[in-house]
C-alpha cells in the first residue's frame, strides 16, 4: 500500500499536449477516480503513474520512491485494462500467475496466492478455462485477480467496466467496492462514466483538456462543482446553464430574473455577466413548492417533452417564445429541464410555472466559468463568501 | 429474342442449350474451370517429380538408350503410351547415392546452414519486427523501405566484395579512402561465410512477414505483460511471439527452405564441391557428374532424397500453422 504523488506533471506529443501540469496528491488507501470525457487526457496520466508513458515533465511518487523513469515492473502497481488483456495462449492459471511467475515465486505460494485471489473473485473452478472459453464478467474477474494477485501497492483500473453490458457493470461495480473494502489497497480508476465515478469513489478527480479541474469527494463535486465544466459533466441529466448578467439588484437572463444582491458574493458586480446553473431536481412546479424556504419568483414556461423514467419524470420546458431544441449544450438559453415526481399531473404543450431552490442556484463566471457561488442567500442574510455552501448556512 | 426463349429445348442445337444452363448455373462452371486449372498446376508440378523418379530407377546401362515412351499393342493396334516409364528397375540407385559420395554428409551441411540462418534470422528480424511493427519513431517509413530496397538487389552484386574479404586477405576499407578498418578472418569453406550472406539476404523477407504480425497484436496485451513484470524484450518473447506462431513459423519455414535449396552463393564460398568444405547438397548431388561421365539416374535419386525433408517440414508446418492460428481456442 502506498500513497502516489504526481508533481506539476506534463505530457506533450508532437502538436498535443494531453496532460498539463497535473498535480494530484492521492493517500493510501484511497480509491480515486480520475474521470473526464474522452481525449481528455485521464488515460494519459494513468499510464504515466502506470509507467507505460514517460512524461515529458514532471514526477510521479509511488509511496516514498520517485518512480517517474522506472519501468512499469518495478513500480509495485497492478493494472486492469479497459479491453481486459487477458493472455490468449494461456489458462487462466498462467494469466493470473504470470507476474508471479516472472517473480520466480515458489510454485506452492503461487498455487496458494491463485486461488485466495480466485477466491475473492469467485472463479473457483475455472482455472483451466482458456479466456475464449468465459464471458465478459468471467473475464473482467480473471484480469482483477491476476492484478490482485501480486498484493500490489497501486491498483491501476482504466475503464474496466466499459466492454461489459449494464446489468454486469452495475454488479461488478459493486463487487470493486466490496474487493476495496477488503483489500485497502490505494486504487485508481479512469472512467468516463460519471455514475460510476459517483458511486464508486472517495474523491473525484474531474478532468479536461489535459488538465486537472476539481478533486473532491462526489458530493462536493456534485453540490459545489468548482467550474462550469465540472458542474455540466457531473450529475446526469446535466445542469441547467442559463446566461445572465448582474444588476443592482437582480440576474437578468433573457426570459426570467432573479433577485440577488451583488455584495453578497465576492468579485461579482452589477454590470458582470454570469452563468446561471440550477441542476433538474432543483426546478419545482410552482404549486408543489410551498415548502421551499427560499425560492425564486415564479417563471413561466411551456412543457415540450416528458421523459417518464419510472421513479421521476424529466420535462423539457421552453421558455418565454423558445424554438424547440433538442440541443443539450451548455447555455441554451431558453431550455430548462426539470425533474418531476412521477405521479405529476403535467402534460405535454400546456403553459406551467415553475420556481427554483435558491439555495441550489449556482453562479458562475461567463468568461473563465469559474464558480462564483453555490446557492444564492436572501439578500436579508447579509455578506457571504464566494463558494460556501449555502445550504450549510440555512 | 422474345420468339428465341420460348422455343422448345429440342428446337435448340447442343451448343445453345450448354450455353444455357451455363448461364443459368455458373457454379458449375467456375468449378469446372477450377478443376481444369486445378490439374493442370497439378501436372506441371508434379511431372518434374515422377520423371525424376523415372530416371532413378531405371538401371544405368540404359539410361541414353532406348525410349522412355513405350509402344503398345493392344487388340492390334499399337500406340504410344503418353506418360515415360522406368526402362527396368534398379532402387540399388538410392543406396549408391550414399556409397559413392558422402551424400549425408552434404545433406547435413545443408541442415545446419538452413537451421543456423533460421534461427539468426528469427531472432534479428524478430527484434527489427518489433520496433517496426509496434514502436513509431521518426525515420521508419524510410528505414523500412531502404530494407525493402535491399531485399530487391541482386545477390550476385554482392558476392564478389564478400568473396574478396572472405579471403582473409584484404583488408575493409572505409569508403572512399584508403585507411583500413580490420581485416576479416578467412572464412572461405566455412558455415560463416555462408551463413553471414544467407542471413543478410533472407532477413528483409522475414522482418516483413514478422512486422505485420507484431504490429497486429493489441497494445494492451503488450502493456499488460509489462506491468505484470516484464521488460519489453520479455513482453515479445512471452506474449507477443507466442501469439504471432503462424507468422514466426511462416518466416522461418521460408527461409530454411531458401537457404537449404541455396547454390550460388554456396558454390563459390566453397571452394570446391566437397563436403568438407561445406558445400550443401546441390553441391553433392552436381558431383555425381565428372568431367567424362554423368551419373543421371543417381543425380535424380540424390535429388529425390533432398526434397523429402522439406516435404515433410511443409507438411509439419502447414499442421503448426493451422494449429498457431487457433491457439486461443485449444488448451496446449
Amino acid at each position: 500500500m502506498a500513497n502516489v504523488k504526481l508533481e506539476h506533471v506534463t505530457k506533450r506529443y508532437e502538436d498535443v499536449t494531453a496532460v498539463d501540469d497535473m498535480n494530484l496528491d492521492i493517500d493510501d488507501g484511497e480509491f480515486i477516480c480520475l474521470v473526464g470525457p474522452s481525449g481528455c487526457g485521464k488515460s494519459t496520466t494513468m499510464e504515466t503513474i502506470a509507467g507505460l508513458t514517460i512524461p515529458t515533465d514532471g514526477e510521479v511518487h509511488i509511496g516514498d520512491r520517485e518512480v517517474t523513469n522506472l519501468p512499469p515492473k518495478d513500480r509495485g502497481i497492478a493494472m486492469v485494462f479497459q479491453n481486459i488483456a487477458l493472455f490468449p495462449h494461456m489458462d487462466v492459471y498462467d494469466n493470473i500467475s504470470f507476474g508471479l511467475r516472472l517473480r520466480d515465486y515458489p510454485k506452492d505460494e503461487i498455487d496458494r496466492r491463485v486461488s485466495r485471489a480466485a477466491d475473492i473473485v469467485q472463479l473457483e473452478g475455472m482455472l483451466e478455462r482458456m479466456p475464449d472459453e468465459m464471458s465478459g464478467g468471467q473475464r473482467q474477474r480473471v484480469a482483477i485477480a491476476r492484478a490482485i494477485v501480486r498484493q500490489p501497492d497501486v491498483f491501476l483500473m482504466d475503464e474496466p467496466l466499459a466492454n461489459l453490458d449494464a446489468k454486469l457493470r452495475v454488479h461488478m461495480r459493486t463487487e470493486l467496492q466490496r474487493l476495496h473494502k477488503e483489500l485497502d489497497t490505494t486504487i485508481i480508476y479512469v472512467t468516463h462514466d460519471q455514475a460510476e465515478a459517483m458511486t464508486m469513489s472517495d474523491r473525484i478527480a474531474v478532468i479536461d483538456s489535459g488538465e486537472l479541474q476539481q478533486i473532491d469527494p462526489p458530493l462536493v463535486c456534485y453540490n459545489e462543482p468548482a467550474n462550469l465544466f465540472v458542474a455540466g459533466f457531473i450529475g446526469s441529466p446535466s445542469m441547467n446553464f442559463v446566461n445572465g448578467s448582474v444588476s443592482n439588484s437582480m440576474i437578468e437572463t433573457p426570459n426570467f430574473s432573479i433577485e440577488f444582491d451583488p455584495a453578497t458574493v465576492d468579485g461579482v458586480g452589477p454590470g458582470d455577466d454570469v452563468t446561471v446553473g440550477i441542476r433538474p431536481e432543483d426546478v419545482y412546479p410552482a404549486g408543489e413548492a410551498e415548502d421551499l424556504p427560499s425560492q425564486t419568483a415564479p417563471i413561466s414556461a411551456r412543457s415540450d417533452v416528458l421523459e417518464p423514467m419510472g421513479d421521476e419524470i424529466f420535462a423539457y420546458l421552453l421558455l418565454g417564445d423558445g424554438e424547440t431544441s433538442m440541443s443539450q449544450e451548455a447555455a441554451t438559453d431558453d431550455q430548462l429541464l426539470m425533474s418531476i415526481e412521477p405521479d405529476s399531473e403535467m402534460q405535454e404543450d400546456e403553459d406551467v410555472e415553475v420556481v427554483l431552490d435558491r439555495r441550489k442556484i449556482h453562479l458562475f463566471d461567463s468568461t473563465t466559468g469559474a464558480a462564483l457561488t453555490h446557492g444564492l442567500v436572501e439578500t436579508t442574510t447579509g455578506d457571504e463568501p464566494g463558494g460556501t455552501p449555502a445550504e450549510s448556512d440555512d | 429474342m422474345a420468339t428465341e426463349t420460348s422455343q422448345s429445348d429440342e428446337a435448340r442445337g447442343p451448343l445453345q442449350r450448354w450455353t444455357q444452363s451455363a448461364i443459368e448455373n455458373p457454379e458449375r462452371v467456375y468449378r469446372a474451370l477450377f478443376y481444369a486449372a486445378m490439374v493442370f498446376f497439378m501436372f506441371t508440378t508434379l511431372f518434374p517429380f515422377y520423371w525424376l523418379l523415372v530416371l532413378a530407377i531405371t538401371p544405368e546401362g540404359r539410361l541414353l538408350s532406348g525410349s522412355y515412351l513405350p509402344t503398345i499393342d493392344l487388340f492390334g493396334i499399337s500406340a504410344t503410351f503418353p506418360l515415360p516409364v522406368p526402362q527396368g528397375f534398379n532402387p540399388q540407385a538410392f543406396l549408391e547415392v550414399f556409397n559413392q559420395l558422402p551424400f549425408h554428409l552434404y545433406m547435413l551441411n545443408s541442415f545446419a546452414l538452413a537451421i543456423s540462418t533460421t534461427v539468426i534470422v528469427l531472432i534479428i528480424a524478430s527484434l527489427a519486427g518489433y520496433v517496426f511493427g509496434r514502436l513509431d519513431f521518426p525515420g521508419r517509413a524510410v528505414l523500412m523501405l531502404g530494407i525493402l530496397a535491399i531485399s530487391y538487389f541482386p545477390p550476385a552484386a554482392f558476392v564478389v566484395p564478400l568473396f574478396e574479404a572472405f579471403t582473409g586477405r584484404a583488408a575493409i576499407l572505409i569508403p572512399f579512402t584508403d585507411i583500413p578498418l580490420f581485416t576479416p578472418p578467412r572464412l572461405l569453406n566455412s558455415p560463416g561465410s555462408m551463413v553471414m550472406p544467407f542471413s543478410a539476404l533472407f532477413m528483409p523477407l522475414s522482418i516483413f512477414i514478422l512486422t505485420t504480425f507484431y504490429g497486429q497484436i493489441p497494445d494492451g496485451l503488450e502493456d499488460a505483460a509489462r506491468v505484470e513484470g516484464t521488460t519489453r524484450l520479455g513482453a515479445l518473447f512471452r506474449v507477443i511471439i507466442p501469439l504471432s506462431a503462424p507468422g514466426v513459423a511462416t518466416a522461418a519455414v521460408l527461409t530454411f527452405i531458401a537457404v537449404y535449396n541455396e547454390y550460388f552463393f554456396s558454390s563459390i564460398m566453397a571452394t570446391s564441391p566437397s563436403a568438407e568444405n561445406w558445400s550443401p547438397i546441390v553441391g553433392g548431388i552436381l558431383s555425381f557428374q565428372t568431367q567424362y561421365t554423368t551419373q543421371y539416374n543417381l543425380m535424380a535419386a540424390a535429388s529425390i532424397i533432398a526434397v523429402l525433408p522439406v516435404v515433410i517440414l511443409v507438411i509439419v508446418a502447414q499442421e503448426r500453422i493451422v494449429s498457431g492460428l487457433t491457439a486461443g481456442a485449444l488448451k496446449e
